[in-house]
């Protein structure tokens, strides 16, 4: 069965007929070329396709698209602020928190969602917001320092920010 | 040597931006114009022969373009036994094995279509156990194996199932055990895992009727080697065929050969030109692509008093699975530095690769040496235990150095070895007495290993500098992760003396790509890192040449930094060499510098003895060393911390150096406490999903302490060695003896999981009970 959904997808408003069942990782990746989000596993274990539905990180191949009408939507082409990268994507590229990438941009999706929530998070905390997002190639320790540098950097932009409105 | 700027520097990686921002594009990305969609039927039994196959309502179904099986694709392949059809041909040999395939405008179309194919079959005996597929009687799983066309090294034998038999013969091990005063021999076993690259695997076709011509893109390690074998199998020219390797998302040795590739070219030929994507999902992936080799390892070691070691024999089983793929050779390169990196004047190999009725088993990261160290180097502490020696000092008696004639015959040099094995100990303050605390037991282990690489093998390189002063790098070696395209990018750089920004790695097409073997066996630092670095050195001396009459010096007095070429002694004298590039040869003018690096043996490796004067253009040292706490009541270990020094001869990149090695080590760790593949008596694999089988996760890891070990290799570029698979080689061995030293029981089979753990512990206290 065909349904027609209107949703937001990184800012933009779209508006199309899908089948209900479409998983929202395959309407991403084979309709609209965002294959930025990866599909590591389609069975929801990996998070190599963390999207934000709602503000939420979600493992989009657990979508169905039928399921999305009215629905706000960010992938990781929409991590950016403006033409800036987001710090966290700065702070991947400097520790080497990415190395084949195919698992990146889950990971980033995931950290940036706890970063929103927990703009201080301890080691174990990122260890334990990240332990459903698998990697094969770092060990998990670049990926780590990665977050903690980020937050120690929007942590001093937030700062910074605040100070300004004063 | 001149200083260098940028090799040695923590340069971060060249392809960081394109991966964070979601703009890479991986294999399984890829969407083609007007491409139909795949889908394959993957065989239900592990031995069977195929009575018929009824695809009439698949082809019937709207919306299928194509159904193929084997009697569409008539053609077999293998890297050194011609064994394994493109699609079944007759039987099935295991429980994945693709059947037939279907393409269709759409993905739930092929879905559909596939699942309307009937097939019948008549049940075979199915082996699951290496060591009882090769006992005289058990029924060939391969009766034609006599007729198939294989590699000169492949040595037959009389008992069946036998892809390969290694043979290493030195001194006399009976004399040896003769004159030992201590014996110790075990059997040792480590059970089938797999790679689990993040992205799964797949593969593109197209077929031109008109050019003649068979495009294929996809994300594999080696696509020089998987276009000869596409274009052997075919009997079609190479020249008519061409691959395009898009970003892969991992390998570890999981991607090099043909897996998805002939699936999807048998489609191809059905299409009408038009292209065909064939993904496998995690499930098909874990199923149907390429395992580690289960192994059986036999080991008995004969021993001095005073710790000297005499001799050693081991029968090593390396379970193949259902075809040969790579296991001849990892059978040869596994087999042989199996004893471990240790003077031994009497050593005795046999190993055998062994046919299953399991998943295809074929190139692991590491290429057989974990299986051979989780034996040799727990051995190798229960000897000293016995002894009464420390662990360390009973290495330290016994261990390779420079100029040691290794037991294969090889006089070895720039041996990094005991560097690595001081270090590493040391980080987890080797000796320091452990704490006390009720229901835990805290231990200490480590364990060394050696690794040889592919021999001999062929890298070639271009460099192309245009008159913009850009640098674009020619070179087959596949980004699979491992940062080859940042370290090519830094040697290029280095020779040209251009920023590193300037450098841009050509996208991987074998029209346009000079020959490389393969992306494999670490290989790529030292081979293609010499081609660059030649390339590049080419490039410099005919910009040089360009150079000299208009700055009106000889080349000999012309010096190179920051982009310029300048006089030595005069060097606010300079042009860039952009301009150089532009005055000789115009605007749209490039140089071309071309470089190729092959390290020649002497003699092949010996089929009676495997005696060979050098068996690998180089090697690689390594020490890892754990400290682990066991909870007595449980069986759970916990690592506390793991130390892991490597001899990488000369660190090009130190930050990428660290990152394999903490990569490798977490891989190590799953291996060592929770990975397995679970294949039951049927053939069936239990367990094909992330969540039955475990992955080391952001939780499991400790800390790490990665130790970079200088000691250079003369033949390699700038004195580097090889390093992507060494870092899980000694792993599970060096948990292993922490968990022993713990808890006061060895445990001879992988993994450690806690099951296995507890009950040792209680065979422990029930025997001492009795």
């Amino acid at each position: 069965m065909k349904k027609t959904i209107r949703f937001t997808l990184n800012g933009k408003s779209i508006a199309r007929e899908v089948p209900n069942h479409r998983l929202l990782l395959d309407l991403l990746r084979d309709e609209l070329g965002l294959t930025g989000t990866k599909e590591g596993c389609g069975t929801g274990d990996c998070g190599a396709c963390t999207v934000y539905l709602d503000g939420r990180p979600v493992n989009s191949c657990l979508v169905f698209s039928g399921e999305l009408d009215g629905a706000e939507l960010v992938t990781i082409e929409g991590l950016r602020i403006g033409p800036e990268l987001h710090p966290i994507q700065r702070a991947f590229i400097e520790d080497g928190g990415a190395q084949c990438g195919y698992c990146t941009p889950g990971m980033l999706m995931m950290s940036k969602a706890l970063l929103d929530e927990n703009p201080n998070p301890t080691e174990e905390e990122i260890r334990f917001a990240l332990s459903g997002n698998l990697c094969r190639c770092t060990g998990y320790a670049k990926i780590v320092q990665a977050v903690q540098d980020a937050a120690a950097q929007l942590r001093q932009r937030n700062a910074a920010g605040a100070a300004g409105e004063k | 040597m001149p200083e260098l700027t940028v090799v040695g520097k923590p340069v971060t990686r060249v392809d960081a931006l394109e991966k964070v921002t979601g703009e890479a594009v991986y294999g399984y990305d890829l969407v083609l114009p007007d491409m139909l969609y795949g889908k394959v039927l993957f065989s239900t039994r592990a031995h069977a022969k195929i009575k018929r196959i009824n695809t009439e309502r698949a082809r019937a179904y709207p919306g299928v373009a194509a159904v193929v099986t084997g009697a569409d694709a008539p053609w077999t392949h293998g890297e050194s036994i011609k064994d394994k059809p493109f699609l079944a041909q007759g039987k099935v040999r295991y429980i994945g094995e693709p059947v037939a395939a279907v393409a269709a405008e759409d993905e739930d179309t092929a879905q559909a279509a596939v699942q309307l194919i009937e097939v019948e079959y008549e049940d075979l005996p199915v082996y699951t156990d290496p060591e009882e597929a090769c006992k005289p009687g058990a029924v060939a799983i391969h009766e034609d194996f006599a007729s198939y066309r294989k590699a000169d090294f492949i040595v037959g034998s009389d008992r069946p199932n036998i892809a390969e038999h290694f043979k290493l013969r030195t001194g006399d091990v009976a004399a040896g055990f003769r004159d030992s005063d201590l014996i110790i021999k075990e059997r040792y076993f480590v059970p089938t895992i797999q790679h689990a690259a993040m992205e799964p695997h797949s593969a593109h076709a197209q077929f031109d009727r008109e050019s003649g011509r068979l495009t294929i893109w996809v994300a594999n390690d080696a696509p020089f080697r998987a276009l000869h074998e596409i274009s052997e199998a075919l009997n079609m020219p190479r020249e008519k065929i061409r691959f395009i390797n898009p970003l892969q998302g991992g390998g570890f040795g999981s991607k090099g050969g043909l897996k998805v590739e002939p699936i999807a070219v048998a489609l191809a030929f059905h299409t009408g030109g038009r292209p065909v994507r064939v993904k496998f999902n995690r499930e098909e992936t874990f199923i149907s692509t390429l395992t580690r080799h289960e192994a059986v390892v036999y080991c008995k070691s004969g021993v001095k008093k005073d710790g000297t070691l005499m001799a050693r024999e081991m029968t090593i089983y390396w379970g193949a699975g259902a075809y040969a793929e790579k296991s001849p050779t990892v059978c040869i390169r596994g087999s042989l530095p199996a004893p471990g990196p240790y003077r031994i004047p009497h050593v005795k190999v046999d190993g055998y690769a062994v046919y299953t009725n399991k998943p295809v088993a074929g190139s692991y990261r590491g290429y057989g040496i974990p299986q051979g160290a989780w034996a040799v180097e727990q051995q190798m502490d229960e000897i000293a235990n016995r002894l009464g020696m420390d662990r360390v000092a009973f290495r330290m008696k016994n261990i390779f150095v420079d100029g040691d004639i290794a037991y294969w015959g090889e006089q070895l040099h720039s041996v990094g070895l005991k560097e690595t094995l001081l270090k590493a100990t040391q980080a987890i303050e080797w000796g320091k007495k452990p704490p006390e605390r009720p229901g835990v037991k805290f231990g200490k282990g480590f364990a060394c290993i050696q690794k040889p690489t592919r021999t001999p093998t062929t890298s070639n390189a271009a460099v192309l500098v245009n008159s913009r002063g850009d640098v674009t790098v020619l070179a087959g070696t596949v980004e699979i992760g491992q940062g080859c395209n940042t370290i090519l990018s830094q040697i290029a750089a280095e020779e040209l003396k251009v920023p590193i920004e300037s450098v841009l790695m050509h996208p991987l097409d074998t029209d346009v790509i000079p020959y490389d073997a393969s992306t494999t066996s670490s290989r790529s630092t030292y081979h293609m890192g010499n081609a660059v670095r030649k390339a590049s050195i080419h490039a410099r001396e005919q910009i040089a040449a360009a150079a000299s009459p208009m700055l009106e010096a000889g080349v000999q007095d012309l010096d190179f930094r920051d982009g310029k070429v300048f006089l030595k002694d005069q060097p606010q004298i300079a042009l860039s060499i952009a301009e150089v590039v532009r005055r000789k040869f115009g605007p749209e003018g490039v140089v071309r510098g071309d470089g190729s690096y092959t390290y020649e043996i002497g003699k092949d490796l010996d089929l009676e003895t495997g005696h060979s004067d050098h068996a690998s253009a180089f090697y690689m040292y390594a020490t890892q060393a754990a400290e682990v706490m066991v909870d007595e009541e449980t069986g759970r270990v916990r690592l506390l911390r793991m130390s892991a020094a490597h001899d990488v001869g000369k660190a090009i990149n130190p930050l990428n150096c660290v990152a394999q090695i903490e990569g490798g080590l977490a891989m190590g760790i799953g291996s060592a406490l929770h990975e397995e593949m679970v294949v039951d008596s049927t053939g069936k694999v239990r367990n094909p999903s992330f969540l039955d089988y475990h992955l080391v996760t952001s939780l499991d890891v400790p800390k790490m302490v990665p130790i970079l070990v200088e000691c250079p290799e003369p033949e390699g570029p700038y004195g580097a060695k090889g390093l992507g698979e060494p870092g899980l080689a000694p792993t599970p061995a060096a948990i292993g003896n922490a968990v022993a030293d713990a808890i006061g029981v060895r445990i001879y089979d992988l993994p450690l999981k806690p099951e296995n753990v507890y009950r040792a512990i209680q065979r422990k206290t029930k025997k001492e009970a009795a």
